[in-house]
């Protein structure tokens, strides 16, 4: 029996249930402990389920369970094109 | 909660429909659009002005002794919700037009198994008329009269 | 139901047309649409490619992925830790459910890489191999300097391009995808609004109208380009034809859209769960169907118009369920499917999806009015294609990344932005226009932009006859109603506001279905 709520990451509800009762329970420290949303789609598929689940769990608002924070790049990247930057301009 | 809201499926009582003379007089728009769209193309795809709104979320307000029960507004709603009917047909039959978006276009003369609301089979009929503009087709068939107010669609018979 | 069974079986020999080359492979029959009561499908030359050893028929301008499904694959690969078989799902190189290795090269998403003659794929599995082949570098980075930047090529980001462009200002309008347009090239049906407003016109038609507009009026496009990330003062980076560039711009205007809301059940990430709006895309895009019995899980206007699309491309829908007691989208789209005999069941929701390497069926049950299952209510319902039509969540990691202020507003589908009634963010020339400044239509997403793209000319250069007239006109049509408390006293008139068409009602935007497992907790609208 398999429900999941980070497809990327391969996380189930049963673990972040699990994740919560120990005490993980705002959207960071998910994230932190076990990935939820750190893979490829970062996390555009998997944060409003863990919402819910979290407000489920917990009974906290959703500004309670904070907003994890996004940075770049917003979607997947080759190494080559990162590697494309030339010694010279690194130093720029 | 209206019944539609749960069903989907609208009843004579929802709609505004024409009174029993108007309705023995010939051809004349039924519209089953009951709720709130901000939508408007019957007003405009009518040429004798039958349609009105005040609002745009209003639902159409016709006024049956001006419309002809001629179609125009048939293919132009998006909701697919205009029909029309005639109960002077005939002594027995009535006919009514719907829109069609699906394949198998079927021919004037063509018997076609005419369906209800819910997409159940209620009597063969045959195809009067075949009307297109865009892609959405008019097609009339002629039903028995106690099937005027059921009928709303049709299936292709191979 | 039976009735419905037959329509479309007998319907069903006019759709599919059997594979006329014996050498296609993969056990499945023909999925591509030759025929269909809206749409055209000029499909290119037919040609072939390798897929593990064996030929795949595709036709130029299909996605390997596309090619690969309409030839009846369905598990495309593995996912990484528990091993799962995973199916094509977003469509639109959102999810990495369609990695693949092409020609060498590991985690390619097939579902944006188009297909080319003699290409080998091969499905990697859970732990994907070094690359086979030398990769290369990148070519050289570049930076450019442009004034505005419209991030999304979607009705918003058109409109906002188009409106500043005609003014004089140098835009570049960046998407994605190779064809502009966003979601509209997936509506086939036609749109309700004002005469005016082009009503009754289909979407598809709507978007190739503003994508030759932006043409004509020097827009500079930019489509198979990947925004990466915003940097400060307001420069963002963007892979573009294996090139990193980096642009300094004066102004932008972010339209980036929605992803579509992902909902838990037992089994839900088989292959054969799929978004609607992927559905969306292979049918109506590609001209693939995704299979031959379709459960729809929501009855918002997004679940009853791709079911009413399913039956026009010959697809049977063979029940929409919904979670609410009533149904979510317009009468008249409920009608639509009822008269072709497609059940709505209201107070439903899906327990799980049946199946080990494909969905095989589902098994849905009643909720009561506190969303708990009932007990022994359980059924079975048979198909091979789960349908989630279960609402979009703005898409603002862009806007994140930027700063800028953000609030939560149910009924706007989750985290927006605060805005001015102009559409500019808490950030002085970022704006942002369409669902990604939360849930609505269309319609409301193209005034959103004229807005937008009238504001930002102003801010950046000077007000016009044609900004005025472009944000009096677009303001004509939207009715704001203030959706949160917290900041409507601030003297910058920053807030969420709900633009809704007209007086239109709420349901536009409206979550259509919630699990089963919803929630307390969660302020949700």
């Amino acid at each position: 029996m398999t429900t999941v709520v980070c497809r990327c990451e391969d996380i189930t509800e049963e673990d972040i249930v699990e994740a919560i009762e120990k005490g993980y329970d705002e959207l960071e420290k998910l994230k932190r402990h076990l990935r939820l949303g750190m893979g490829p789609c970062q996390g555009k598929t998997c944060l409003p389920l863990a919402r819910r689940i979290l407000g489920r769990e917990t009974g906290k608002s959703v500004e309670e369970m904070g907003d994890p924070t996004s940075r770049p790049p917003s979607q997947p990247v080759s190494f080559s094109l990162l590697a494309s930057l030339e010694e010279s301009e690194v130093d720029e | 909660m209206s019944r539609y809201e749960r069903t989907g499926v609208v009843k004579k009582d929802d709609l505004q429909i024409p009174d029993e003379e108007r309705l023995e007089e010939g051809p004349v728009v039924v519209m089953e659009c009951v709720e709130n769209i901000p939508c408007n193309p019957c007003v405009e795809a009518c040429s004798f002005g039958a349609v009105e709104m005040e609002e745009i979320t209003d639902t159409p307000d016709v006024d049956f002794d001006t419309c002809t029960g001629c179609g125009l507004c048939v293919t132009e709603c998006p909701g697919l919700a205009i029909f029309v009917i005639d109960c002077s047909y005939s002594e027995e039959k009535c006919v009514v037009t719907v829109p069609y978006e699906y394949l198998s276009i079927p021919d004037e003369g063509d018997e076609v198994m005419a369906l209800d609301k819910k997409g159940e089979k209620v009597e063969k009929a045959e195809v009067t008329s075949v009307r297109k503009s865009g892609k959405t087709y008019a097609i009339t068939l002629e039903v028995d009269k106690e099937n005027v107010w059921n009928v709303r669609g049709l299936e292709v018979i191979e | 139901m039976l009735t419905f069974f037959l329509i479309f079986h007998n319907l069903r020999k006019y759709f599919y047309r059997k594979p006329k080359l014996e050498n296609t492979v993969l056990e499945m029959s023909e999925r591509r649409i030759f025929e269909h009561p809206i749409l055209d499908f000029d499909r290119g030359d037919e040609f072939y490619f390798d897929f593990e050893g064996e030929k795949v028929k595709a036709y130029e301008g299909e996605t390997v992925a596309s090619a690969l499904y309409a030839d009846g694959l369905r598990k495309f690969t593995e996912s990484k830790k528990l091993e799962r078989p995973r199916g094509f799902f977003c469509a639109i190189g959102k999810c990495s459910s369609c990695i693949m290795s092409v020609d060498g090269r590991p985690h390619v998403r097939t579902c944006v890489t188009q297909a080319e003659e003699g290409m080998e794929v091969k499905r990697h599995g859970s732990k994907p191999k070094f690359p086979e082949v030398d990769i290369g570098r990148g070519k050289e980075r570049k930076e450019k300097k442009i004034e505005i930047a419209v991030i999304g090529g979607g009705p918003a980001g058109l409109m906002a391009a188009i409106v500043s462009a005609r003014n004089g200002a140098d835009v570049h309008l960046f998407d994605e995808g190779d064809d502009l347009g966003g979601q509209l090239v997936k509506q086939t049906h036609q749109f309700f609004g004002s005469h005016e407003e082009d009503a009754g016109t289909r979407g598809i038609e709507i978007g190739k109208e503003l994508v030759e507009e932006a043409r004509d009026v020097g827009v500079n496009i930019h489509t198979e380009t990947k925004v990466l990330g915003y940097y400060e003062e307001k420069k963002i980076t963007v892979e573009e034809e294996g090139r990193l560039t980096i642009y300094d711009t004066e102004g932008i205007v972010y339209a980036g859209g929605a992803i579509e809301n992902y909902l838990s059940f037992e089994n839900n990430d088989l292959p054969g769960v799929y978004g609607a709006g992927g559905v969306q895309t292979l049918m109506n895009e590609e001209g693939i169907v995704p299979g031959d019995k379709v459960l729809m899980v929501g009855s918002g206007n997004v679940g009853v118009i791709v079911s009413y699309q399913l039956l026009q491309a010959g697809v049977d829908v063979v029940e929409v369920i919904e979670a609410l007691p009533e149904i979510g989208g317009y009468q008249v789209h409920a009608s639509k499917i009822r008269r072709a005999g497609v059940p709505i069941s209201t107070a439903h929701t899906i327990k799980k999806a049946i199946g080990e390497e494909k969905v095989e069926g589902a098994v849905v049950q009643k909720i009561d009015e506190n969303w708990e299952p009932v007990e022994g209510t359980e059924r079975e319902v048979e198909c091979d294609v789960i349908c989630l039509a279960v609402g979009l969540s703005p898409d603002t990691g862009f806007l994140r990344q930027a700063d800028c202020e953000m609030e939560y507003i149910g009924e706007l589908g989750g985290y927006v932005p605060l805005r001015t009634e102009d559409m500019m963010t808490t950030r002085r020339g970022i704006y942002v226009a369409g669902d990604a400044a939360g849930i609505e239509e269309a319609t409301v997403a193209a005034l959103e932009g004229k807005i937008a793209g009238a504001a930002l000319f102003e801010d950046l250069r000077e007000e016009t006859e044609d900004t005025r007239k472009s944000k009096e006109e677009a303001k004509e049509g939207l009715v704001p109603v203030v959706l949160s408390m917290r900041r409507c006293a601030d003297d910058w008139g920053l807030r969420p506001i709900l633009l809704n068409h007209k007086k239109g009602d709420l349901r536009m935007s409206r979550i259509s279905i919630l699990p089963s497992s919803f929630t307390k907790g969660v302020n949700c609208g």
